[in-house]
């Protein structure tokens, strides 16, 4: 079984994380350090060891490549990319080659032509004649290029009837389908798997013709980022399973949107047809995800097409719930408000709010009396709490990550919390040889790091551990990575404080560098800490109002015993789900697809959906419910349309219009001094933490509890292990 | 001047058979026809049909429909076996001669429902797009 095993040095010199490269042209503009080639007699200045492919991207030459990808190592072994290059015996692989002072490369040359189209030829005798029933049809780098460089003709006969190659397909999982007929051994989704996503489940067999890409036993590719083999395979040998047979993509409206699963904010394009979501892919952002997405980000979008709250519903006589029309809805949770004092109406606000609707609900409950306005994710309240953002943002932002130089996690399992964060920290530590601590129960993050327990008495002592005296206090730029979940203990406040200690004990004089990081868990909390949310719903449990709001709240955090019997529950949602059970009204609400809405990332970048889909049946965008509710309470808010709520949200904290960009956070000495009065004491007790295996990763949310792929995956995680 | 008295004839007969003065008006207010004739027969639902070879061929045999339909008389309500007598593909009527003996399958004749609330709408067999929640009831 071969293994592409990244080789530390060898990648960093041949592909420089984009930071290193920038850097390095910096440099390089002053000294002049360059190399002359010429591109088609064309000269171009490139950096000595660039490659001869990336000396004619510079000149503008697209070169045409199966197993080159710029975010995964060198192969070299597909061939396609081969060039002429001038007094040289024979035609090299420009992916492979590195650039010589004064080289002449010809791209269009007829010896460059010929070896291109032997090269597809030989392919395309192995691979067979499926494009009509294959599902890379039309995005299949494979027949693009057989239509620029190939042949026009085919030689290949079959007089015998012996048959092309034929491959027998592996079964590698519910997400990922694979025809292994049609696979060209790139290697591609071998080397994304070993370097990107550390998980090294796939290898090659084989050598020649009989060369096979597999699992080698037959096993599941156990991966959270597993979907991202289907876009770099370039051929239709690993293609999306739930996405087997649906569409083409040239039948796909796109539109571009926010991904809302974790809080990491990646950029994604839904692909609609008929009004229906066919799939997600990522989108290109080098600040945040990249080009990759993970798997509960990319799947789980048949979870937006059941469970949907479709009609408003209202509790009869005996208990059940009916559906019912707008007004009548409406009116209900009217009498419910009007009914009780203001200061009895509470709201809950859950991990998949936009912004939008988390304004109209926090304008309308303050015009009625109330200040109780809650999210289900907890943070300390004690000291600054959440009226500094350094709190509770990723201050260092997530391409930060790739300069740091020392990495300590707290309490966060970053590779099932946020998937992309953690692929940039794996990034960090193949080409930057960063130095990984981690505080919480042993878990594999798919990079090696140093254990410094599991308890919080760990934390306490963490500066007589050697990764602080040898790593973290030498380091120019320490990250220190608090995760959420840690923050939702009883003695939270503590645990942050020590961490702020720690953190500020690090930070240089003078640097603008930023060492304490939140990690948030759902993408709705920075908004609604940012406009003013009460983190905790300890509130609502002590206060029991006579009213409460379930805004997407699904997570139990409070239960009818929690509450009055008299209490009116009225949730605002797209699923039914938790929320819904113990509601006494449902006002169907949106899926983030389904509205244009603004979501902060846990680095504090603002970003926002775009309408891919109606919301269906009845159900509405939720800023309009809230506004259509409060015209009838007779408190209309001042809002009409999205860029007037916009202007409201601009009013109550500028940077959630200031759209994909991460506003910067400071003022960590004064929060330092504000918790310095908290006299709450760390607990002794060892970290817990929600996701530990990839089982646990699929189903966290109403979305993903509604989707049958991520059940699906659940169980052959369960059947797996 | 006999052609005169002709028309005459036909039409005090036409009168008496539909019922005296009020009752002519009424069918010709129903039907926008007067027509007199011999009552051939009646079937099951009440329809009477009627002969009378004076008058041309596709208008020498008629259908007087059963009052329960009213002004909502339709081609449809005309059962199967008087639907060929009175179609002349056959010049005896189905009381004296009956086109096919009664089965047990048979099925009795529905008149055709389009427009009503008993229309035949055929199903999906499409799955719906969307699937939406069913609150569990608690009986």
């Amino acid at each position: 079984m071969l293994r592409l095993l990244p080789n530390s040095r060898i990648l960093s010199k041949a592909i420089p994380p984009v930071n290193i490269s920038y850097k390095a042209r910096e440099c390089a503009s002053k000294a002049a350090e360059t190399v002359e080639v010429f591109v088609d007699d064309k000269p171009v200045q490139v950096q000595p060891g660039s490659t001869v492919l990336q000396a004619c991207a510079q000149a503008g030459v697209e070169i045409p490549r199966f197993c080159y990808h710029e975010r995964l190592s060198i192969a070299g072994n597909c061939r396609m990319c081969l060039v002429e290059v001038e007094r040289s015996p024979k035609p090299v692989a420009s992916c492979a080659m590195p650039v010589m002072k004064g080289m002449k490369i010809k791209t269009d040359s007829p010896i460059t032509k010929k070896a291109r189209e032997g090269v597809m030829e030989f392919l395309l005798v192995n691979h067979p004649l499926d494009c009509p029933i294959c599902d890379q049809g039309g995005e299949c780098d494979l027949q693009d290029q057989s239509m620029n460089f190939g042949s026009d003709k085919s030689r290949f006969t079959d007089n015998q009837f012996l048959g092309k190659r034929a491959v027998e397909d592996k079964d590698i999982g519910p997400l990922v389908k694979t025809i292994m007929t049609r696979c060209i051994q790139c290697t591609r989704c071998v080397r994304f798997a070993n370097e990107i996503a550390g998980v090294s489940d796939l290898g090659t067999t084989g050598r020649g013709n009989d060369l096979q890409i597999g699992t080698y036993v037959e096993k599941m590719f156990k991966s959270e980022l597993s979907g991202n083999v289907i876009d770099i395979c370039p051929v239709g040998a690993l293609t999306s399973k739930p996405y087997a047979f649906v569409a083409r993509p040239w039948e796909l409206r796109r539109v571009d949107s926010i991904d809302t699963m974790d809080a990491v904010g990646s950029n994604i394009v839904v692909c609609t047809r008929g009004g229906d979501i066919m799939r997600i892919l990522p989108r290109i952002h080098e600040g945040i995800n990249e080009e990759w997405l993970a798997d509960k980000s990319r799947f789980s979008y048949d979870g937006l097409k059941r469970q949907r709250l479709t009609s408003p519903m209202i509790k009869d006589e005996s208990g059940n719930l009916i559906s019912v029309d707008w007004e009548t809805a409406l009116l209900r949770v009217c009498d419910a408000i009007t009914s009780v004092k203001g200061a009895e109406i509470a709201a809950i606000a859950g991990g998949q709010v936009d912004a939008e609707a988390l304004i109209a609900m926090k304008d309308l409950l303050n015009k009625l009396g109330s200040e109780s306005l809650n999210t289900e994710e907890i943070f300390p309240m004690d000291g600054s709490g959440t009226d500094l953002r350094s709190n509770y943002l990723l201050n260092s932002s997530i391409e930060g990550i790739e300069e740091s130089d020392a990495i300590l996690l707290i309490g966060c399992n970053p590779r099932y919390e946020a998937p992309l964060l953690n692929a940039r920290i794996r990034k960090a530590f193949i080409h930057n040889e960063i130095e990984v601590g981690y505080l919480g129960p042993k878990i594999d993050l798919s990079y090696n790091y140093q254990h410094l327990g599991d308890t919080t008495t760990s934390l306490e002592n963490i500066k007589s551990s050697q990764f602080y005296k040898e790593h973290l206090s030498k380091a120019k730029k320490p990250m220190i990575i608090l995760g959420s979940s840690a923050l939702q203990r009883a003695d939270g406040t503590a645990v942050f404080a020590k961490t702020q200690q720690i953190s500020n004990e690090l930070k240089e004089a003078g640097s603008s560098w930023r060492v304490l990081n939140v990690l948030q868990r759902v993408a709705s909390q920075v908004a609604a800490l940012d406009i003013g949310y009460r983190p905790g719903v300890e509130n609502v449990r002590n206060n029991k109002p006579k009213v409460l709001f379930l805004l997407h709240a699904d997570n139990e955090t409070v239960r009818r015993e929690d509450l009055g019997k008299d209490c009116v529950v009225i949730y605002q949602g797209s699923h039914g789900d938790q929320g819904a059970l113990m509601a006494d009204i449902v006002l169907p609400g949106a899926a983030y697809t389904e509205k244009e809405g603004t979501y902060v990332n846990t680095e504090g970048r603002a970003q926002r959906t775009l309408v891919a889909v109606n919301p269906p049946g009845l159900a509405r965008n939720d800023w309009r419910i809230t506004r259509a509710l409060s015209e009838m309470i007779g408190q209309p808010l001042s809002y009409d349309n999205t860029n007037e709520i916009r202007d409201r949200l601009a009013e109550m904290s500028p940077n959630l219009v200031k759209f994909d960009t991460v506003e910067e956070a400071n003022y960590f000495k004064q929060s330092e001094e504000l918790f310095k009065d908290i006299k709450e004491k760390i607990k002794q007790d060892s970290f817990s933490l929600p996701m530990i295996q990839l089982k646990d990763y699929f189903m966290t949310d109403p979305i993903t509890r509604a989707s049958p792929t991520m059940a699906q995956c659940v169980k052959a995680n369960n059947k797996e292990a | 001047m006999s052609k005169y008295l002709e028309k005459l004839r036909n039409c005090r007969l036409a009168i008496k058979q539909n019922g005296g003065i009020i009752g002519a008006y009424l069918q010709l207010f129903r039907t926008d026809e007067l027509k007199y004739g011999n009552h051939i027969g009646t079937d099951k639902y009440g329809n009477k049909y009627y002969e009378n070879k004076s008058y041309f061929v596709a208008r020498s045999r008629w259908i007087d429909y059963a009052p329960k339909y009213g002004y909502d008389f339709d081609g449809s309500q005309v059962p199967a076996d008087w639907h060929r007598w009175l179609h002349y593909m056959t010049d005896d009527p189905p009381t004296k001669v009956k086109p096919c003996p009664d089965r047990e399958w048979m099925t009795d004749h529905e008149e055709n429902l389009s427009g009503t609330t008993g229309q035949y709408v055929p199903y999906s067999t499409v799955t719906p797009k969307i699937h939406s929640w069913n609150p569990p009831k608690n009986n």
